[in-house]
Formats: C-alpha cells, sequence, structure tokens
C-alpha cells in the first residue's frame, strides 16, 4: 500500500510541476509569432510620400495649411487598413542655448490607440529652402575613365564662340566642370593634342573613356604634324578634293571610337573648320579670322565615318537643319534642378543634326538635352554601337544651338549623361531639419 | 505476501501510465514552444528575404560612364538575384527587372511563328505585356539564386498602391467615371492628370491609322471621384484610350481605360529582346484565332511620360508602320519595331481594317507605365504557415506595395 501511495505523491508533484510550467509557458498571440516588420513599413511609407520631396515641403508649412490635410489622406491610403499610425514632426534645434534637441511641432494620428504592439520609424527631411554643402561623386570612380580633357590650345583659334574666346570658355568649364571629374587636363596646345591622339597621356590620366571638350565651337584645333607636309599628313589631309582637312576629322572619329571618347561640340556645326595658327598663318575661314582651314559639311560626316570604322570617304552632304526654338528635355530639365545649372530653358538651334544618321552609323541617343524636332535634334549624346554588339565604342555630345555658347549646356549634357551623384555633407544650419516620425500599430484580429 | 506483489504491481501500472501521460502532455508543451521559434523565425526570414530582393540591383550590372546598367536590360540570367533600380538607393526598384520575372497568374500564350512561349500578364483587351518565356526569369532559378531551393518556397506580389478605376458613364457624347483609391481608403482631392487618345483610322502617314492626343487636369472629390466629359465625341463609333495620373501627398498612381470599336483583328505585341528594344507586333488570329480574319494595317509609336504629365513622342525608326496578315502569309506575319530607349514608356499601336473599323492597343516598357502588377512565385494556398511581410517601393514614381509570401519546405505540422 505504502508504494501506491508514494506513487500517488509522486503523479501530484508531476502535476503540479506541469500545472507550473504550463502557467509560465504561456502561448504568445499569433501576431506576435509572426508580426509584420512595421518598423520597416514605416520607413518605407516614409520614403514612398518623400519621393519627390512633397512630405519634406509639407512638414515645413504652417499648422493649418491644407497640405496636413493631403499628408493625412496620402498615408491612410498607403497603410493597409488594420493598421494604424501616429505621425510626428519635431523640429531639430540645433543653436547654442536649446535645452532640448528636439522640439514637437505636431502630431497627427488616426486612432486612439496603436494596440498593443506598435513600432516606430523616423525619417529626417530638409527645408528646401536651404542650399547644403555638397560633395559630388567623381565620374571614373566607377567604371573606369574620369578624365576630362578641354581643349585649350593657344595656338589656335576658334569660331561661333564670338564674345569670348576658346580660353575663356575652357577656364569656364574647368569650374564647372572640375569638381565632377577624377582628373581635369587643360590640353595647352596643338602639340599636346597630338600626343593625346597618338595614345600618350599628358600627366599619367587615363586615357580611355575620357571627355574630350572642343571649346573652339565649330572649329577644332589641329596638330601641326596631321597637317600638309608634315609626318602624318595621311591621317589629317586627303588631297585633290575641296576641303582636303575632312581627313583629320576622320582620324578625330577613329581616336573617339579606339579611346571610347566623349567628344563634346558646344556649338554650331561640329568641325566646320580646323584651326593653327602656325601652320595657317596666313590663311583665313572667309571671314577674316586667320589660322584656319575650312572642312565645310563634310567635316562632321568624315568624324562619323571614322566613329563606326567605316573607309574615309569625301562626303560634303549637309546633315542639319534649322529647327529655330526648341526646348529642353523634361530629362535636362529634371538635372538643371539636381546640380543648380539654370541656363534658358529654350534656345535657338540653327544646326541640329538629322536622325538619319543614327540608324547609317549605329548611333543611339542616349540623352535628348532637348525635344526633338521633327527629323532633328538640336542636342543631343550619340552613343556609338556597332550592330550585334553591346559595347558602346565612342559617344558624341553635339549641341546645334546658334552662336555664341552657353557652356552651361555642354556642363548640363555631361552631367545629365553621367549622372554623378551630389552627397548633401551638412544638416546642421538652425530650423531646416525636421524629424519625422511614423510610428503604425495592427488593429483588429489576435 | 501477495498483497505487497499487489502492492508494487498496482504502483509500477500507475507510474508507468502517469509518466507516459506526463512525457505526453509535456511534449506537446515542447513541441508548440518549437513551432512558435520556428514561426519566428520563418517571419524573420520572409522579413530578410524581402529586403534582400529589393535593397540589392542583381548581378550582373555593368557600367556605361557612371550609369549603371542592370541585368534585366542585358538579356541574361542574372547569377544574382535582386530587383533594385541601380540608380537609386532604397526601395525603388527597377520597371525593367520587374518585367522580366514570369507572372505566375497568367496563362502562357504560344506563338507559332516564333515557336516561342510567353509569360503573360494581359489585363484586359489591349493591354499586352508578354515576355518570352526564355528570356523570363522562372521561379525555380530565382529560388536558387536566394539560396532557398527546397527549403523554403515564396510567393512574391507586387501590386499598386494607387488604383485607378475607370467606367464608361455615358457613351454619347462621352462621360467617363473615374475613381481613385489607395491601399485601405479614397485618395481623396487628388489631382488627376490625364491624356486623351482616339485614333483616326486613316491619318498617318500614307493613310496608315493615328492617334491624336487631349491632355487636362481634374481633381477628384472626397471619395475620390471625379467625371470627365468629352463634349463632341462618340465613344460607340470611335476608339479611344484614357490614361490617368493620380497624384496626392507624394503618391501617385496610374489608370487607363480602353474602348475600341473592332476586335475582330487586332495586333499583339511580344517582345523580343530587353538589351536591344526588338518588339514582334503579330496579328492576334496567329495567337488566339477567331472569327473573320482579316489583314490589318497599323501604325506603332513609343510615347513617354514628361514631368508635366504629358506625352512625348521617341521615334521608333523601321517598321513603326506596316501590314499584317494572318496564316501563311510570311511576307505580313509579323513585323519588328525597336524602341531604343531604357527609359520607361508605352508603346501605343493604332490598327485599322477599314476606315470605320480600328482599335489601339498599348504595351508598357516598363512596368509601371501602366501600372501593371506583377505576382512571381509558388502559390501559398494549402501551405502549413505562411510568413507575410509588407514593404511600400516605388517603382519609377508610381508607388506600389511589395509583399512576401513565404513558407518553409522543412516539414514540420501545425498541432491544436
Amino acid at each position: 500500500m505504502m508504494r501506491t501511495v508514494e506513487i500517488l505523491l509522486v503523479v501530484i508533484i508531476i502535476t503540479a510541476a506541469f500545472i507550473i510550467a504550463s502557467i509560465y509557458a504561456v502561448l504568445p498571440l499569433p501576431r506576435r509569432v509572426s508580426p509584420l516588420n512595421l518598423r520597416r513599413i514605416a520607413l518605407t511609407t516614409l520614403q514612398t510620400l518623400d519621393m519627390n520631396h512633397d512630405l519634406s515641403e509639407i512638414v515645413f508649412k504652417p499648422e493649418n495649411d491644407s497640405a496636413w490635410g493631403q499628408l493625412q489622406i496620402a498615408l491612410a491610403a498607403c497603410l493597409p487598413p488594420n493598421i494604424v499610425y501616429n505621425f510626428t514632426v519635431y523640429e531639430v534645434q540645433s543653436g547654442e542655448g536649446q535645452t532640448e534637441l528636439y522640439r514637437l511641432i505636431k502630431t497627427v494620428s488616426n486612432a486612439e490607440s496603436l494596440g498593443i504592439a506598435s513600432d516606430a520609424s523616423s525619417y529626417l527631411v530638409a527645408s528646401s529652402n536651404v542650399t547644403f554643402r555638397v560633395i559630388p561623386e567623381k565620374i571614373g570612380e566607377r567604371g573606369g575613365g574620369g578624365t576630362l580633357y578641354i581643349l585649350n590650345c593657344s595656338d589656335a583659334n576658334g569660331w561661333w564662340v564670338t564674345g569670348y574666346t576658346a580660353q575663356s570658355l575652357a577656364a569656364d568649364l574647368y569650374n564647372l566642370l572640375s569638381p565632377y571629374f577624377k582628373t581635369t587636363i587643360m590640353v595647352q596646345n596643338t602639340a599636346q593634342l597630338g600626343q593625346i591622339l597618338n595614345g600618350s597621356s599628358l600627366e599619367g590620366e587615363t586615357l580611355q573613356n575620357a571627355v574630350v571638350i572642343n571649346t573652339f565651337g565649330e572649329s577644332v584645333p589641329i596638330p601641326q604634324e596631321y597637317c600638309q607636309g608634315y609626318e602624318r599628313q595621311n591621317e589629317g589631309y586627303y588631297p585633290n578634293v575641296t576641303y582636303p582637312y575632312t581627313r583629320y576629322c576622320y582620324t578625330l572619329g577613329q581616336k573617339t571610337r579606339i579611346h571610347n571618347w566623349t567628344w563634346v561640340s558646344i556649338v554650331g556645326y561640329p568641325l566646320y573648320y580646323v584651326s593653327n595658327t602656325a601652320v595657317f598663318w596666313n590663311q583665313q575661314n572667309e571671314w577674316g579670322i586667320y589660322g584656319m582651314q575650312k572642312t565645310y559639311q563634310g567635316g562632321v560626316n568624315a568624324f562619323l565615318q571614322g566613329l563606326d570604322n567605316k573607309a574615309f570617304q569625301y562626303n560634303e552632304t549637309k546633315i542639319t537643319d534649322n529647327p529655330g526654338v526648341v526646348y529642353l528635355s523634361s530629362q535636362a530639365a529634371y538635372y538643371c534642378n539636381y546640380y543648380g545649372i539654370y541656363p534658358s530653358p529654350y534656345q535657338t538651334s540653327t544646326r541640329a543634326l538629322s536622325t538619319s544618321i543614327l540608324n547609317y552609323y549605329h548611333l543611339n541617343v542616349s540623352l535628348y538635352l532637348f525635344n526633338q524636332v521633327n527629323n532633328y535634334i538640336p542636342g543631343a549624346v550619340y552613343c556609338h554601337i556597332f550592330q550585334n554588339e553591346t559595347r558602346t565604342t565612342g559617344k558624341l555630345l553635339a549641341l546645334g544651338l546658334t552662336r555664341t555658347p552657353d557652356v552651361r549646356l555642354t556642363a548640363l549634357g555631361l552631367l545629365s549623361y553621367y549622372k554623378p551623384r551630389l552627397y548633401r555633407s551638412e544638416y546642421t544650419a538652425v530650423g531646416t531639419a525636421r524629424l519625422v516620425v511614423l510610428q503604425l500599430g495592427q488593429v483588429g484580429g489576435i | 505476501m501477495a498483497g505487497s506483489t499487489i502492492d508494487h504491481l498496482i504502483s509500477v501500472i500507475v507510474f508507468l501510465g502517469a509518466l507516459l501521460l506526463f512525457i505526453s502532455l509535456f511534449n506537446q508543451t515542447l513541441q508548440t514552444a518549437i513551432l512558435y521559434q520556428r514561426h519566428r523565425n520563418l517571419a524573420a526570414k520572409c522579413s530578410d528575404l524581402l529586403d534582400n530582393m529589393l535593397l540589392n540591383p542583381g548581378y550582373p550590372v555593368e557600367w556605361e560612364g557612371n550609369h549603371p546598367i542592370e541585368w534585366a536590360k542585358l538579356n541574361c540570367t542574372p547569377t544574382v538575384f535582386g530587383l533594385q533600380d541601380p540608380e537609386f538607393t532604397q526601395y525603388r526598384l527597377s520597371p525593367f527587372s520587374l518585367m522580366r520575372l514570369n507572372y505566375s497568374e497568367g496563362e502562357p500564350v504560344y506563338y507559332s511563328k516564333t515557336g516561342q512561349w510567353y509569360s503573360n500578364i494581359t489585363i484586359g483587351f489591349g493591354k499586352f505585356l508578354l515576355v518570352p518565356m526564355s528570356k523570363a526569369l522562372n521561379y525555380s532559378t530565382a529560388a536558387r539564386l536566394l539560396g532557398i531551393n527546397g527549403t523554403y518556397g515564396f510567393r512574391l506580389t507586387i501590386t499598386p498602391i494607387v488604383t485607378v478605376s475607370i467606367s464608361e458613364e455615358q457613351p454619347n457624347p462621352l462621360i467617363l467615371s473615374v475613381k481613385v483609391m489607395g491601399a485601405g481608403f479614397p485618395l481623396a482631392h487628388a489631382s488627376l492628370s490625364y491624356c486623351f487618345i482616339t485614333v483616326d483610322p486613316t491619318g498617318g502617314e500614307q493613310a496608315y491609322p493615328s492617334y491624336r492626343t487631349n491632355y487636362d487636369t481634374t481633381l477628384v472629390d472626397d471619395e475620390g471621384s471625379a467625371l470627365l466629359s468629352f463634349s463632341d465625341f462618340d465613344g460607340t463609333s470611335e476608339s479611344y484610350v484614357l490614361i490617368v495620373y493620380a497624384h496626392l501627398g507624394g503618391l501617385m498612381g496610374v489608370g487607363y481605360h480602353e474602348h475600341v470599336n473592332y476586335k475582330e483583328n487586332y495586333v499583339v505585341p511580344f517582345i523580343s529582346d530587353f538589351e536591344t528594344g526588338l518588339v514582334l507586333l503579330a496579328h492576334s488570329w496567329d495567337v488566339h484565332q477567331g472569327a473573320n480574319p482579316a489583314e490589318i494595317t497599323y501604325n506603332a509609336t513609343f510615347v513617354m511620360l514628361t514631368e508635366d504629365f504629358e506625352l512625348r513622342e521617341i521615334p521608333l525608326g523601321v517598321g513603326k508602320i506596316g501590314k499584317l496578315n494572318y496564316g501563311q502569309d510570311p511576307q505580313h506575319a509579323y513585323k519588328n519595331v525597336t524602341i531604343s530607349t531604357h527609359n520607361p514608356g508605352i508603346l501605343v499601336v493604332t490598327y485599322r481594317k477599314s476606315a470605320q473599323e480600328c482599335g489601339v492597343v498599348l504595351m508598357p516598357w516598363g512596368i509601371n507605365s501602366l501600372a501593371f502588377p506583377v505576382v512571381f512565385g509558388d502559390s501559398p494556398f494549402s501551405k502549413e504557415w505562411v510568413a507575410t511581410d509588407i514593404r511600400q517601393v516605388i517603382v519609377n514614381d508610381i508607388a506600389y506595395q511589395a509583399t512576401l509570401a513565404l513558407w518553409s519546405y522543412e516539414g514540420y505540422q501545425v498541432v491544436g
């Protein structure tokens, strides 16, 4: 009998142990077993609402502004019906003598309580009225390249740069663009230009994938060695035609392809003249500018032949037209705001390139700087891609606008194409930053 | 002696019985606790996996200058799965990566002229998105790239947050009703910018069909509704498309409505090549058959949305106008057009059989252009325990919600 009593005692002890264990081992609610990540939903909701800086604008508006109502509607529409929110805005105080870092500005909610569990995310927004110091990403930091050559040759003359000199335009472009490139080199004379055309760097920079800006307008500097009677005459001079120096433009196209350069023509008809004040000292361009030889309309044709690796064929056919007033494309207008470069949104184009060159020379328009007018493109970045290939082999940024040039358009075209990021580096100005906290909770169910 | 033996026997039997009973009871508690941990683990995995998909652009990514080009635009199968737009940080997705996911809910379409099957996201007549299976990323490849093949199953659903529904209130003169809804509530007082496209059967080059566009803006009321009137337009006899952009407080959505007066023969666009933007324009009879097959002519245009909600035309070049015939007419079986940009837009193809019988079909180039949804992966129905998580994402300015449903194949069961 004693054994049975002992066993009953054991059973009682185990039962008690089970009951105690069951009391403490409380099963969680299903919602806690498999929770929604409310913190992430809150963060992504704030990011969505700030997609076009709408949130940044609204939180700086007066408390009685109707935009707050719109924000509440957008929040309610954005979140699933079973999720309630509390949206709070704080001003970030950073002045001396401030006792608290955050001051409550406004709070809105669509429920009295956020349920049994909630989570929150915060998001710092900046006023659109403030200009912050920014650090630009350098072109070439990723993907190679990153050299900017600006033609600043002292022994060449420009055309259609009336009111400026090529050298003053080069200085302006240097100031505008050098922060965005790994290396910026001013090509000081035609001999240096010859050096890079021959594939030798000037200061140990990367030659491949470089950008070459011709600041000489419709004219382009030509190194002496490419002129008639010099050692590379065959690459710069084609005898027995009206404009023999079109051959030099063909060489430029070839070099652009071989080194995958982006050749930039800042104004007018690209490559209409070649210029070297030493070689052509007694020859002028029919308008009184000495040191030049005309290549006429065949210059750009020859350049495109070289770019497309076609055999050189002398061709004077005109490939531009005069569409008149043209407008910045929406993409360019967007990047005006992004980079803070504001040229006039409408310009006059008298040398817009024809779309017929696209198929014939295997060019793709990667960026429309101006809206296309009928079959003519007033300003764009053309990428050369051989048929059945995917790799870009040379690019041309051609701005077929009338004189005088606005180099901000050149800068805008290059930046819109390469899209270097701007990193904001300062958010500490007083009254210019607000902290938004979105707290979410779930209602309904268990 | 006998009493002692009986005492022992009874005590041993009671002890063993009690032991078995309590082992079973404790086991149940332990099993529930283990399940709890596993379910929590699954929820955490679901959240991590969703971020994995949405916060990396995948691989390969090529560079053109400082401009990254994601795998979806390169015609290749990715070696790392990711959907982020490489031009941005955070939850911004590439409209082209989403376009290359094999749509789970659509019935695949076979086109005999190319001998290929196509993944099918077709949202009613005239809104096609047909991607060759050979170029669409399938579920098993994605699962393998994510490292969950055989251990977890998933379904990724990406749906627009803002739904813009359009219905015809009155055909002549045409009055259309627009209703704008968010995920939870109406988008009251949202701004609407709309583009009304009408088909001109003989207005194009060489008397091919063409279209005309009219733009306007309005606001919706407290309930998210608005009526759009088009006086002098007869909706019974003429073909048209209305594309509406709704925006409020950072949210933006797209809706569209289409009416065509001739549906017996039309154009079906098939994407052929993502890298070059090659699209095949096929005759509908060769795809779906149907009654009264006939030759049709078409005029294709590619349009992009500008910042002021107007459509900017991008030239298509060779093949933009042409003739399509059904059956055995190899010369007119299908035509090729090339979309020369990787900026999202809409391919608008007007077609006609006669001066009175015409219509228009649309194809988004980039999933966001017409706010098409994406459903990718296995079905979660009848799975034992499914964890879900949500993120708000942006696909080229259109607000979407990404939902991942995840379940485990490890073989445990829910008890109780």
